[in-house]
């Protein structure tokens, strides 16, 4: 016992955590010892990033550019953390990583976003030679941003022929893509009407054998491109390990996303014209489906009212005005307020929903069974021991028909306040 | 005048209902073939008909003797009419025989026209009303013509004219009475009622003590043979002769949970609605009750006709069928011993096991039990999840036990698993040596054979029995009377055989032995909800009642309790299937509780408990026997001076809970 | 002129399924959906035929699955006999070529192997038909157009009109499969024809495991500085389980609830 060493349990933490904000100062404070530390139990730990820095998708970077921020004092990391992204630009790069988008609503989804992160730890694996980014992205979009995002190239077809569901177009321009940009990997989110429709058919017409659902990749020298994946199959029971073929369809957190450099984004066109492919599918536009008509099943967000709701007009309309799918517990039904496939439980629907929001229900076994895989649950009732409030991840404890007008008169004047900007 | 003209229509009316009798067996012989031993069951008919029969016809006293006035005197009349007009054999007391039957069957009938003049809701009405008139032409009228017979009136007594009409009435009389009753009166009853009773599909329900409730299994292996019933000529024959001995006295309908939900069924409906298939035709001409919701005269069928349609409208709908919980209330209460739940389900397996079409959840709940074992769909491997902490012994490992403790689908009911765990708690106490199958138990098939599906029954079952038939046990103790009916009623049929205990037995027996010991009641007022599987299906009455007696609970009985008591509304695979009506049964029955005064009922089935806790706005607690059990336990004195290592054994008990 | 609306062949595709929580042979959810949906068809379409196609080993389990999808009323399914392991899309695409129906329909995704979802694609790229997923209704056919109605997420549709012959594949989104009876199940027919079948060695060479749980992935707190990032990581944990609000005042309550509703994003 000739040396005691000093441990600060909360600085030993966060140089542990790598997802704290005060992640590397501590490190850098902690200098020499950074790749060495003291662990909770006493027992020596090893950090075999220490060198360089850590990046975005826990890879080991060294940056060239000489504005490598891993060791920068904690305060500057306060002050500057709004701007602390780098800028990068692959100015020649060794190859390409083409990503296609699904782009929701106009957007790059969060999936999209996991995807590029993907996309850069493909691009990025060797700082000798680094790779670019490509976005191919379809029709008319509201991003702006691109190179947060992580894309080097942005090529944008914008086309009336690529609108809505045009997997034939499509196709065709992809396939120019490859003939002319010959992209190292292809990657697509694997999601229903993003990229598991169109990833599937470019692999088909590239003969290649895509993985799909694919959620993790790792390097590994022995295999074609340099990496394997670990990919879902049999209806998510499976894990499948192979080498990571030329096209890939990704799920959602496959990576994470970027958030510590810029890219550049920079526009690219094709030389050649995309030859207008002959479609045999016709897209007649989009059905108007009132929420309120929608299946329970498939609804994402439910206003569902059991026996404390008095004001079953009120309900209606708050229903309308949130756009919300309605459901009932079996008490209400029984009581001929709702109509018996409105009704949510082990004898009704169950619901698959993203938000649940349960009006004064009480929360009876069979009725929670119903609503098990719901993501969110809100409740409102006048009972703050009743079971629906423990399941709940929100609970208002109240009136309901007082609540649901409180809520009501905000979200119109939420959707006023929007309109008036617009 | 009357002397010749009297053998020949008593011949001709004789010769006519022999003619009937004739057509009416030919109806009943298109269903198909079922053994059953003729001349035994025809010798075995007197103490049927005198002991089982009137053992249920006695529950109503009034009716039971004008029954037996009017029977008896009838059958006696009739007899002794043959013999004295018939043959002319009026010498001696024969005749004075003949006016002493008469005389008494005009009584019985004066009572039965009292009883027409304000029929109650559940009688049938139509023909029905005429009953007591002809019975009353026909007593008389033998009575008449047999006073000049013996002499009290001379033999020319009164005008031709008078003669004339007295011949009228006996036609009358003859017509309903012996002519009716095989061809299709309500005399009909009589005749095929007798048959029945000889004939019975389930002989070895009759006798003192003696029942027979499990439902019979199917043959899967030949597969010519059709799974259930699709049209009237797929029941057995004497399936047929029962539906034709209904009185439609309307019992079953006064005591049918469904009925009274408003849910539209009515077993009495129903089996006429059998009788109508059997003979073709339509429902018009039914006078009862009908289907709640449901207007009589729009359904029709034939023998060889679908009872179901599959589109449109037949004998019955589908929903009537899916509305019964199969609480056997309606057979308890039959006089003519009708078997409606048989019917029922024999319907069903053809609706699920043909058609595929178990209604609302009933589809889902038959895949979950192929894939799964168990209705909710739940991991097979978590059925012991609950009792991580019980360290409860497996079968597997002990091989032997005295007690398998078999634990139901309940296992995966948050609800039951406090049950389940209060009764590992009372079993630790009295110290019995019990293990469990953990996740070698499957459900026991009561579902899925009630809802119609006999191979996922069977093949659970089958399953079941060789799980085990590894094991050696002396019985088996569940808190689950539908596993208990199941496993100690069905199973035997597929080759495994066992005596079963309901929890409630066995605690009332390890009481009696002394094994257990209760602290004094402190609670309030209590009832008991007798569940239609423990009561009706295996005639247990008692036991639970002995031991809310031996915790010092008096039990504030309700007005429908013992084998009158009324279904909660889950059995059948009835809250699967979902019919609307215009209540709901454990609605209804939770009612019973509340005019009962209790504050607390007792039930002994998770069943139940899930049935009677689902009523909003409820007067009543609900518990199970095992709780209240589980709550009153106290050391038994004497073992604590005796044995520590008991003493510890009863502390393992108190950590359990 | 021919007819406004005349039966269609129609060809579905099934397979072996799994059940999510035993892992038993089963008929398979997606590919049930498909069925369901060509038996509407028929109903719709008056003298259209429905022919099943079931391409694999032959073996007690993968019968038992297979007549699930019979017991919903056909007394045929045509089973394209190959050894376990074999690539089933050569001999699917060379049965349909032989004898073309006008409309394929298969599940989006088996629920054994790899199941990637590639079949419907490989078919359509071999066949050169085109191709729709996530169908959700067939509206009618005519002159050898189908319209149809594509699902979208939030159960919203998209309507198209697709040129026959064409694939399209089913998801969850599709009506839901009738039961499947017991009866008409074991007396159907299995008509087995051996077809020369490649197995598939790559699948051979990857490596398969039980799922694992994947890692659960840490909120990413998008804030203006660290402290702000930490304030909010910090409130994250100490959420725990659900938040109730107790003696608040209506607008307080909902404003609550407003927040949350745009959280998730489900109000538009
Ligand atoms: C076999 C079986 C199957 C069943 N299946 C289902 C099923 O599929 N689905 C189903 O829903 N139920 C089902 N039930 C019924 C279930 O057990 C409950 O009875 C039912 O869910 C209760 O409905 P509820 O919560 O609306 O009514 P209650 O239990 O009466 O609850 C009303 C709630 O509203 C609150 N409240 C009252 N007034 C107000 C107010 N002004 N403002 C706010 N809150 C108020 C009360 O505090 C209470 O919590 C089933 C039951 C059984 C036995
Ligand atoms: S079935 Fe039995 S109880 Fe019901 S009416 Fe007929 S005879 Fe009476
Ligand atoms: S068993 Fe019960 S529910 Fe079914 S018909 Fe008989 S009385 Fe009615």
């Amino acid at each position: 016992m000739s040396e005691i060493r000093r441990r600060d349990p909360r600085r030993e933490w966060i140089a542990r955590n790598r997802l704290h904000p005060e992640h590397a100062s501590v490190v850098a404070e902690q200098g020499g010892a950074a790749s060495e530390w003291l662990g909770p139990n006493g027992v020596i730990r090893k950090n075999p990033r220490a060198i360089g820095f850590i990046g975005p998708n826990g890879i080991k970077r060294i940056d060239r550019s000489g504005a490598q921020q891993g060791g920068q004092a904690a305060s500057a990391a306060r002050q500057a953390a709004q701007d602390s992204r780098r800028n990068v630009t692959i100015e020649a790069p060794a190859f390409l990583v083409a990503v296609v988008p699904e782009l929701s609503g106009g957007r790059l989804s969060a999936h999209d976003k996991d995807l590029l992160g993907l996309a850069r730890r493909l691009a990025d694996a060797d700082p000798e030679r680094p790779g670019a980014v490509l976005a191919v992205v379809f029709g008319e979009h509201k991003e702006d941003a691109f190179g947060e995002a992580g894309i080097d190239r942005l090529l944008h077809l914008d086309d009336d022929a690529y609108a809505g569901f045009a997997p034939e177009a499509r196709l065709a321009a992809l396939s120019a893509v490859e003939r002319e940009l010959a992209p190292r990997h292809w990657l697509l989110p694997d999601s229903p009407l993003g990229g598991a429709d169109l990833g599937r058919r470019l692999a088909l017409r590239l003969s290649e054998r895509p993985a799909t659902g694919v959620w993790q990749i790792e390097a590994d020298a022995e295999t074609p491109l340099g990496w394997r994946c670990t990919a879902r199959g049999a209806a998510e029971s499976l894990d499948i390990q192979r080498p990571l073929p030329r096209v890939a369809l990704a799920l959602a957190e496959c990576a994470e996303p970027v958030d510590e450099t810029r890219h550049a984004a920079e526009p690219l066109y094709l030389t050649e014209s995309i030859p207008s492919a002959f479609s045999r599918i016709e897209d007649l536009g989009q059905v108007a489906v009132d929420p309120a008509g929608v299946a329970l099943a498939e609804a994402e967000f439910i206003l569902s009212g059991g026996n404390g709701v008095k004001d079953w007009d009120g309900f209606h309309h708050a229903a309308k005005v949130l756009g919300a799918t309605e459901g009932a517990s079996r008490v209400a039904v029984d009581d001929g307020f709702m109509a018996r496939h409105r009704q949510v439980g082990a004898t009704g629907t169950w619901v698959t929903a993203r938000v649940y929001l349960a009006v004064g229900i009480s929360g009876a076994i069979q009725h929670l069974q119903g609503i098990q895989t719901c993501d969110k649950v809100v409740a409102i009732n006048l009972d703050p021991g009743c079971d629906m409030i423990k399941r709940a991840d929100l609970a208002v404890i109240g009136d309901s028909a007082e609540i649901l007008a409180a809520l009501v008169a905000m979200v119109e004047q939420q959707r006023g306040g929007q309109r008036d900007a617009a | 005048m009357l002397e010749t003209l009297l053998p020949i229509l008593i011949f001709a009316a004789l010769g006519l209902a022999v003619i009937g009798a004739w057509r009416r067996v030919r109806l009943w012989r298109q269903g198909r073939p079922s053994a059953v031993p003729l001349l035994k069951g025809l010798a075995a008919l007197p103490r049927r008909y005198l002991v089982d029969l009137h053992h249920v016809v006695e529950r109503d006293k009034v009716m039971s003797n004008t029954h037996v006035a009017t029977a008896g005197g009838f059958v006696a009349a009739a007899v002794l009419m043959i013999l004295v007009h018939g043959f002319g054999l009026a010498q001696g007391v024969l005749g004075w025989l003949l006016l002493a039957a008469s005389a008494t069957m005009f009584v019985g009938s004066l009572f039965v026209a009292r009883r027409r003049r304000n029929p109650p809701a559940r009688l049938s009405k139509g023909p029905w009303m005429r009953l007591p008139k002809s019975l009353m032409a026909f007593s008389l009228s033998v009575f008449a013509i047999t006073l000049p017979a013996v002499g009290i009136l001379p033999a020319d007594f009164g005008h031709w004219l008078l003669a004339l009409a007295l011949a009228a009435v006996v036609v009358w009389g003859l017509g309903e009475m012996v002519f009716g009753m095989t061809w299709g009166g309500p005399m009909k009853h009589a005749f095929a009622g007798a048959l029945h009773l000889a004939f019975h599909r389930r002989a070895e329900r009759f006798g003192e003590g003696n029942r027979s409730t499990g439902l019979k299994a199917l043959n899967l292996d030949d597969e010519a043979a059709p799974l259930g019933v699709e049209k009237p000529a797929d029941f057995t024959w004497n399936q047929l002769l029962g539906f034709d001995a209904c009185v439609q006295c309307g019992r079953c309908e006064a005591m049918c949970p469904a009925f009274a939900a408003g849910q539209p069924l009515n077993p009495k409906k129903l089996i006429q609605d059998m009788v109508v298939g059997l003979a073709g035709g339509s429902d018009a001409n039914y006078a009862g009750s009908p289907y709640p919701g449901k207007p009589v005269g729009e359904h029709h069928g034939t023998p060889h006709g679908p009872i179901v349609a599959r589109e449109g409208k037949a004998l019955v709908d589908a929903e009537t069928l899916w509305s019964c919980t199969t609480c056997r209330a309606c057979v308890e209460e039959c006089p003519m011993m009708i078997e409606h739940v048989d019917a029922i389900v024999d319907m069903r397996r053809h609706l699920t096991l043909e058609r595929g079409q178990t209604p609302n959840k009933g589809a889902e709940v038959l895949d979950n039990l192929i894939a799964t074992d168990n209705p909710g769909g739940f991991d097979p491997g978590s059925r012991l999840h609950w009792a991580a902490d019980l360290n409860l012994p497996l079968m597997a490992d002990v091989k032997q036990a005295e007690v398998l403790l078999w634990l139901g689908d309940g296992a995966f009911d948050m609800r039951n698993q406090r049950t389940l765990r209060a009764l590992v708690k009372v079993l630790r106490a009295a110290e019995v040596e019990f293990a469990v199958l953990g996740t070698e138990e499957r459900d026991s098939g009561d579902v899925a054979r009630r809802l119609g599906d006999e191979a996922t029954f069977q093949s659970l079952a089958k399953r079941n029995i060789t799980t085990l038939a590894k094991y050696r046990f002396q019985r088996i103790v569940t808190c689950d009377p539908h596993s208990f009916h199941v496993l100690g009623n069905e199973y035997g049929e597929l080759g495994g055989q066992y005596e079963v205990r309901h929890h409630s037995t066995f605690i009332a027996e390890l009481y009696d032995a002394g094994r257990l010991a209760f602290a004094p009641w402190k609670g309030g007022s209590v009832t008991y909800h007798d569940p239609c599987y423990l009561g009706r299906y295996n005639g247990e009455y008692e036991a639970p009642r002995n031991v809310l007696k031996a915790l010092g609970i008096e039990v504030k009985e309700m007005e429908r309790s013992g084998f009158r008591s009324r279904c909660c509304g889950g059995g059948g695979g009835a809250p699967i299937t979902d019919i609307p009506g215009e209540r709901r049964i454990p609605d209804m029955r939770m009612n019973d509780v509340k005019e009962s005064g209790a504050e607390l009922v007792a039930v002994g089935c998770p069943q139940c408990t899930a049935m009677l806790e689902g009523v909003v706005d409820a007067t009543a607690e609900v518990r199970d026997i095992a709780e209240l059990v589980a709550d009153a336990l106290v050391a038994r004195p004497a073992v604590e001076a005796v044995d520590a290592s008991r003493r510890n054994a009863g502390k393992t008990a108190e950590e359990v809970i | 002129m021919r007819p406004e609306q005349q039966g269609i062949e129609v060809a579905v595709l099934v397979s072996v399924g799994r059940h999510p929580i035993t892992g038993r042979a089963r008929r398979a959810d997606q590919d049930a959906r498909g069925l369901e949906l060509a038996l509407g068809l028929e109903r719709q379409l008056p003298g259209s035929r429905v022919g099943l196609l079931h391409a694999g080993p032959r073996s007690e389990e993968n019968e038992s699955a297979l007549r699930g999808y019979l017991g919903m009323g056909l007394d045929t399914l045509t089973l394209l006999e190959q050894a376990e392991g074999s690539d089933a899309i050569p001999a699917l695409a060379e049965h349909l070529a032989a004898a073309p129906p006008q409309l394929v329909i298969t599940g989006a995704r088996a629920e054994r192997g790899e199941g990637s979802g590639l079949l419907p694609y490989a078919l359509a790229e071999r066949l050169g038909w085109p191709l729709v997923n996530g169908l959700a209704a067939v509206e009618k056919v005519e002159n050898g157009v189908a319209t149809l109605l594509q699902a979208l997420p939030r159960g919203q549709r998209r309507r198209l009109k697709v040129r026959l012959p064409a694939i399209v594949s089913v998801d969850a989104a599709a009506p839901a499969a009738r039961q499947s009876a017991f009866g008409p199940a074991r007396r159907a027919e299995l008509a087995a024809t051996p077809v020369p079948a490649e197995p598939d060695r790559e699948l051979a060479e990857w490596q398969l495991a039980p799922a694992r749980k994947r890692p659960k992935r840490l909120k990413i707190v998008k804030a203006a500085s660290a402290r702000d990032r930490f304030k909010a990581a910090a409130a994250k944990a100490e959420g725990g389980s659900g938040q109730v609000l107790e003696g608040v005042s209506a607008e307080q309550g909902a404003e609550a609830i407003l927040k949350l509703l745009n959280e998730e994003g489900v109000l538009r």
